[in-house]
């Protein structure tokens, strides 16, 4: 059985990665998981400089979901590239890193850092963070914006670039096609939708940064839908990802469009999340005679 | 090192009104557990509610393996985990940096102030406070401070709103330790707060305090112990999702030791914290 899957250049022995920013450095959930048989590890979102983050509360829980609102706190691209990606690369797994910053400078500096550390197998452009007041989505609900901070990135890195799409714009597959053009060689998809709770008892906005990022089962269906609808509109392999906690879930994904599939909030509930999503896939692909996992790649557009 | 485990439910009981003690049959849970660590649980099968409940660990028998945690019902989750009476619960754990006492404290990667190896540091007097269901992580400390040269110095300081919300007096008392109580209506003990019961006992020669209960008594007790350049540690409550340090959902801020303020995570750098190093 082959389930090897290619992300814009990023060879997965399989198709199951974790999601930016639930799955800390991969150290974290080494007691429960191995590992090694990750496809790929995707880390938190880097920044140019160390980040303290966003006040608490900085999360909620909501129906099949919750909000968050970090606010992009990470240790800094030196920190990861010196200290951090050494250790990690010693798992022989691809690790892809996921940078943001305020201005286009910012990421192409954080590509240029990370560009040949070694285990660093391609970068993951956040163009799609809710909870920042400066960059992030800002360049993702611009089309221009989104490509010139794509082609800034191709620019300072020889790495495969994944550009990370925001489900809350009016055109995802504009957005798409935009990035396309500005040489992205993948894209993932989607980042969390702008959600909100009120404190009733307070009277008072729950989270201290008053909104936050939904994810979780809740937004499944508009992760898929997404998948769906930017498979039709580019060529590019696409890494989804939204409220998967299942093998079924993930193949809902790979059935849309999906080259390969990215595990968040779900590492929370069960960390053994990915592993038993792996195996799933496997045994869905053996009782289902298929042999090649790419032939499931967008097979319900068939 | 923590695990994901199911473990059998072995009884339900209710001390007290909306307070429940779950046993546990976790023979590895309670060989390697400390006091002050907690358990990340999952109240549903489902997705609804979806996120694990932090509870920490309340009392431990490693002769028979039995855990037990002592929670509050105050929402759908902690509910959910009061309806429970047998079968099989999802747990993650032991998780998080407990409270420093004897020989352990030689295990940490971050220096906490030296408290109870009861043989080079100042004999005073070892303080527990704790307030409402912050008495519960505060009972497994008392077990095993009970079994060292220490125990006859700790002094035990419980505080809650009334009478019928006073938790582990006896269990305390049964220890052989000496309980005060405080209320806030007065209705048994000391009419007041328990912080005002540490205050008084602060007069005489203190060697260690640990603390743990709603956010404004802990703000109170280091606001106390600084006064009173006596060292602590406190046990802090934040919001978490994964429990393993790798959501950066939980943090609180912190001052380092050159000065310096920083987020760390209450789910493995805490929850429990040297007192002077809490940024309120
Ligand atoms: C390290 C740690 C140890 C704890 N130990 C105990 C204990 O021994 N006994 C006990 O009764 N309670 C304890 N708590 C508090 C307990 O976790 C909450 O009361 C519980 O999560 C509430 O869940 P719920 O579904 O009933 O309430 P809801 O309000 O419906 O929960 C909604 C969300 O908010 C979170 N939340 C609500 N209150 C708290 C809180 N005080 N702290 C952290 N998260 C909260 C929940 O986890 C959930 O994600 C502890 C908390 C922490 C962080
Ligand atoms: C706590 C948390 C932190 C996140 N941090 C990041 C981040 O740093 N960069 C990023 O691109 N996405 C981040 N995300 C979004 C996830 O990578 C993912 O796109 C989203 O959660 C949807 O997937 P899920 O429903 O499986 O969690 C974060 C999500 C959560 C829940
Ligand atoms: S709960 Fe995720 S880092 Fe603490």
């Amino acid at each position: 059985m082959n389930t090897t899957v290619n992300l814009g250049g990023i060879i997965m022995k399989n198709p199951v990665t974790t999601a930016s920013g639930t799955f800390g450095f991969g150290f974290e959930y080494q007691p429960y998981v191995n590992l090694q048989r990750l496809g790929a590890i995707t880390v938190k979102g880097t920044t140019p400089a160390p980040r303290a983050g966003n006040s608490t509360p900085r999360i909620a829980e909501t129906p099949a979901g919750m909000l968050n609102a970090i606010g992009l706190q990470n240790p800094g691209v030196d920190r990861v590239a010196q200290e951090i990606m050494p250790r990690l690369a010693e798992l022989g797994v691809p690790v892809i890193v996921n940078i943001a910053g305020d201005t286009v400078e910012d990421y192409a500096l954080v590509a240029r850092k990370l560009d040949g550390v070694v285990g660093v197998a391609g970068l993951e452009i956040n163009i799609s963070c809710p909870n920042v007041k400066k960059g992030g989505i800002q360049f993702g609900s611009d089309p221009r914006s989104a490509a010139e901070v794509t082609r800034a990135v191709k620019a300072a890195a020889g790495l495969p670039v994944i550009v990370k799409l925001s489900p809350n714009v009016a055109d995802m597959a504009a957005m798409a096609e935009a990035v396309a053009e500005a040489g992205a060689d993948a894209l993932s998809m989607i980042n969390t939708l702008v959600g909100m709770v009120i404190d009733v008892d307070r009277r008072k906005p729950l989270l201290a940064n008053l909104t936050g990022g939904l994810s979780g089962p809740a937004i499944r269906p508009v992760a898929v839908r997404a998948v769906w609808q930017v498979y039709k509109a580019v060529k590019l392999p696409i890494l989804g990802m939204g409220g998967i906690m299942n093998a079924r879930d993930a193949l809902e994904f790979i059935l849309a469009g999906a080259t390969a599939v990215a595990v968040g909030t779900a590492n929370f509930v069960n960390p053994r999340t990915t592993i038993e999503i792996i195996e799933g896939i496997e045994n869905y692909m053996r009782q289902n005679g298929f042999d090649n996992i790419n032939q499931l790649v967008g097979l319900a557009h068939k | 090192m923590s695990q994901l485990v199911q473990v059998e439910i072995a009884g339900n009981s209710s001390p007290a009104p909306n307070i429940y003690v779950l046993e546990l049959f976790a023979p590895t849970l309670a060989e390697i557990a400390q006091p002050g660590q907690f358990l990340h649980i999952r109240c549903a099968q489902g997705i609804d509610p979806l996120l694990r409940r932090p509870i920490s660990i309340h009392a431990v028998n490693r002769e028979t393996g039995l855990v037990r945690i002592m929670f509050q019902v105050v929402g759908r989750g902690t509910e959910m985990l009061a309806r429970r009476q047998d079968g099989l619960l999802d747990v993650l754990g032991p998780l998080g940096r407990g409270f420093t006492w004897g020989q352990d404290r030689q295990s940490r990667t971050n220096p906490i102030p030296a408290p109870v190896d009861g043989s080079t540091t100042n004999q005073g007097n070892i303080i527990l406070v704790g307030g409402g269901i912050g008495a519960a992580p505060l009972f497994f400390l008392l077990q095993e401070l009970a079994a060292t040269q220490a125990a006859p110095r700790v002094k035990v300081l419980l505080g809650a709103r009334s009478a019928d919300q006073l938790l582990t007096v006896e269990l305390a008392a049964a220890l052989g330790f000496k309980v005060q109580i405080a209320t806030d209506d007065g209705s048994a003990g000391f009419h007041g707060l328990v912080t005002d019961l540490l205050a008084e006992e602060l007069r005489q020669k203190t060697e260690y305090v640990y603390a743990c209960g709603p956010t404004p008594m802990l703000k109170a007790v280091c606001t106390l112990l600084s006064q009173a350049k006596v060292p602590g540690e406190v046990s802090l409550e934040e919001r978490m999702a994964c429990g393993v340090g790798a959501c950066l959902s939980c943090v609180c801020r912190v001052r380092e030791p050159g000065g310096e303020e920083n987020h760390q995570r209450a789910c493995v750098d805490g929850p429990v914290f040297s007192a002077a190093e809490v940024v309120w």
